[in-house]
């Protein structure tokens, strides 16, 4: 008990060092690091592509890595020290001095618990049915503007109500320490921001906040310091505004250069210089559609034509893949008509789908599933291998199963099997959203390169603004309350 | 998509096991049946009586001895066990085929097809499966093969409806299949590259399982004197014939039953642990 204390005492008000953290795989270093330091009231962020460490180094310094993974080192506290390679070592922290907010807080929240009673397990001196725990949980929740949803099941919740409610959860015991993995995952910009005004208060109160996340937008809102990691090491580090905007390293700059607002790509001008042609491809009239009460649109018109590139934006869950599949008539309507033209016949209106895992038959080699695409096009021998070249892989990825094959990958052959087609429209949706900035930076530019190439017609449904901007010429604007508006940007067709 | 630490590897040593398992199980159920096979072939009539020779004792020439009729135990053994192993394959691939194909048409074409394939399958789920065998039996004249087999095959058959149709469901509900949709590759590319892949792992153990029922359900009637009737060699026949012998000629007894404990093993250990996720 005296331990605890002495503890206690000594972890307040001091920063975390970590003058070396290595983690290894087998032979392979994970992570690699020197000299880290994170000092109440300066966040650090950790940005960097998938696979580069950085939730590895998250997790070593919280205790939590799986038992394949060796970690050597040391981390200190104020006076006190601790062995990276001892796990057992710190779990009394946890919770009380260092928690960790976990990435898709919808999948790490107990799906049978009431929301209340989840907060209220981390408090301190819980105990089953402890009024004073729930009393506090309600506290939090009420803090965090979630006063109505105590009671509710966590699968009711929206992802930011669930990321603000593992926010509650992870820091109701007191921890000063907190670790962020990947919190910008399928959030929207609204639920972001409310996120990053949380962990800003975090650290303005003298907590000590270490984020780890692909999203530099979150970088810059966070401010203090970054590290930039690539292949289990730190490329550069220093403070944000630094770093993010006058790098001199290579790597940082191609980062940066990774968000779309910076985007500069050939076929960026081509859609704007390509005149609509013709009979639109898809045509909806007055269509509605509502899930239960709650409308989603009402009384919405659309025309797509060739060389068109439509963008659907708006937070989470106000129905734009609804609206994408209703235009594709993948989804039945309340009132309305879509209507395809006569060129649209024939498998020739395509679909890019969020998690391309889930669109290939999962348990039979990717070479299989193509090749039945091949013989029902009549595309022309060869057309597989160019256009795989084009998208920068190898045949012999094929010979895979669509788990074996990273998302990124997995999405551009799903570029090339929809392009087999020669399709006159397709739909995007939110096809990049769950990659990295540099994963989404090649897959649009292939995407885009093909859709520019061929001159159909792009629907990108996406919560991303600067990808939006980036990358269309036409906006539809889908808000919660007011239903659809129509919102069109550059010198085309008003509808 | 979530990025786990490393991706779960599954615990190497129970795969291995279960492979082994598997092994073993596969290479004595092939010695059975290559005594079903080659046995009744080689081994004398199973009916031939020598009523001299009744309740003789194992011997090197006759390893299991003889009946109380004087009958060779051996050659009885192996006609039994190829009975059993036929009629229950046969069974099996007939409720097999009749419940994929419902299946996948209930959970295809959903609407009045699925009420009406759902009724049927539900009226037999409510009659217990030896009684439909019974019923069958009853109608059809007595210790005939096919009235056993129909009425196997058709206690059977809403195990694989119930199963199919609930993972087709899932299946052809998938943005996989929806993307098959949209690229127009018709059904057969659906069923042989989404459903059929699926299913496979499933049935395949389903299809084991309803070996050792057909199998047991078919000795169960012979032995209450129901299925088949004497002079055949059955096994459930054979082990209610050797009851009142028991304490002169233990062998009678032993050998179907030792027959019957064999092939139910070897067909639950056949069952894939894997792959069914």
């Amino acid at each position: 008990m005296t331990d605890l204390t002495m503890t206690d005492l000594t972890l307040s008000g001091h920063d975390l060092r970590v003058p070396r953290a290595v983690v290894r795989h087998g032979e392979t270093p994970l992570v690699d690091v020197a000299d880290l330091q994170v000092a109440p009231g300066r966040p650090l962020t950790i940005v960097g592509e998938s696979g580069s460490g950085k939730s590895v180094l998250a997790h070593a310094l919280m205790g939590t890595l799986p038992p394949e993974l060796v970690p050597e080192g040391t981390m200190s506290i104020g006076p006190a020290r601790f062995d990276l390679a001892d796990r057992r070592g710190r779990r009394h922290l946890w919770g009380h001095h260092v928690a960790l907010l976990p990435q898709e807080p919808a999948l790490a929240l107990d799906p049978t618990m009431r929301v209340r009673h989840q907060v209220a397990e981390g408090a301190p001196g819980w105990r089953p049915r402890s009024t004073a725990a729930l009393r506090l949980a309600e506290e939090r929740l009420r803090d965090l503007g979630l006063a109505n949803a105590g009671s509710a099941y966590p699968h009711t919740l929206s992802g930011g109500m669930a990321q603000r409610v593992a926010y509650a959860a992870a820091t109701i015991g007191g921890a000063r320490i907190l670790i962020v993995d990947e919190p910008s995952k399928g959030l929207d910009p609204g639920s972001l921001d409310r996120l990053a005004d949380l962990l800003t208060r975090h650290s303005a109160e003298g907590g000590l906040l270490v984020t780890i996340t692909h999203d530099l937008r979150l970088a810059r809102r966070l401010g203090g310091d970054v590290l930039v990691m690539r292949e289990a090491s730190v490329v550069e580090a220093g403070p944000v505004e630094q770093v993010l905007s006058a790098s001199a390293d290579p790597y940082t700059r191609r980062l940066v250069g990774a968000e779309p607002s910076r985007w500069r790509f050939p076929w960026m001008t081509v859609g704007a210089a390509r005149p609509a042609e013709g009979e639109p491809v898809v045509a909806a009239e007055a269509i509605a559609k509502s899930y239960g009460e709650t409308p989603l649109f009402d009384d919405l018109s659309v025309e797509i034509r060739r060389g068109e590139r439509w963008a659907v934006t708006g937070p989470s869950g106000v129905g734009k893949t609804t609206l994408g599949n209703a235009l594709l008539r993948l989804t039945a309507l309340d009132r309305g008509a879509v209507r395809h033209s006569e060129v649209a016949r024939g498998g020739r209106l395509q679909k890019l789908y969020q998690d391309p895992a889930l669109s290939f038959p999962r348990r039979v080699p990717l070479a299989a599933a193509m090749r039945d695409v091949v013989r029902r096009h009549g595309a022309e021998e060869g057309r597989v291998r160019s256009l795989l070249s084009e998208v920068g892989l190898p045949l012999d990825v094929l010979d895979r199963r669509p788990s074996q094959v990273s998302g990124g990958e997995l999405q551009r052959i799903a570029i090339v099997r929809a392009m087999l087609t020669r399709p006159v429209l397709i739909f995007a949706d939110e096809a990049t959203s769950r990659l990295d900035l540099a994963s989404q930076e090649t897959t649009m530019d292939i995407l885009m390169t093909e859709v520019a190439d061929s001159g159909c017609a792009l629907l990108l449904v996406t919560h991303d603004v600067d990808l939006a901007a980036a990358t269309t010429d036409h906006r539809l604007h889908l808000g919660p309350a007011d239903g659809a508006a129509l919102d069109q940007a550059g010198a085309s067709v008003p509808v | 998509m979530t990025t786990p630490l490393l991706e779960a590897s599954a615990p190497l040593g129970s795969r291995r096991r279960g492979r082994t398992t598997r092994r073993v199980a596969g290479v004595a159920l092939a010695g059975l049946v290559a005594f079903a096979v080659v046995g009744p072939l080689v081994l004398p009539d199973p009916a031939a009586q020598d009523l001299g020779r009744f309740l003789e004792a194992p011997t090197l020439a006759e390893p299991l001895g003889r009946d109380d009729y004087g009958r060779s135990v051996l050659a009885r053994v192996a006609h039994a066990t190829r009975l059993s192993l036929v009629l229950a394959a046969l069974c099996v691939a007939t409720a097999l085929i009749l419940g994929t194909v419902a299946g996948i048409a209930s959970a295809w074409f959903g609407g009045w097809v699925d009420a009406i394939l759902r009724s049927v399958s539900e009226a037999f789920v409510a009659i217990p499966a030896l009684l439909v065998v019974l019923l069958v039996s009853a109608l059809a004249s007595g210790g005939s093969l096919w009235a056993l087999y129909l009425g196997l095959a058709l206690a059977q058959w809403v195990e694989y409806f119930r199963v199919v149709r609930a993972r087709a469901g899932l299946v052809l509900g998938s943005p996989a299949v929806e993307a098959a949709g949209l690229l127009e590759l018709g059904p057969v590319h659906v069923v042989r590259r989404h459903l059929w892949p699926d299913l496979r792992p499933l049935l395949t153990t389903i299809a084991s399982l309803g070996m050792v029922t057909s199998i047991l359900a078919m000795s169960t009637l012979g032995f209450v004197k129901v299925g088949l009737e004497p002079p055949r060699a059955e096994l459930g026949l054979m082990i209610t014939e050797s009851f009142p012998f028991y304490d002169v000629a233990p062998w009678m007894s032993l050998a179907p039953i030792a027959v019957l404990f064999l092939l139910t093993v070897c067909f639950l250990g056949l069952r894939s642990s894997e792959d069914n996720a």
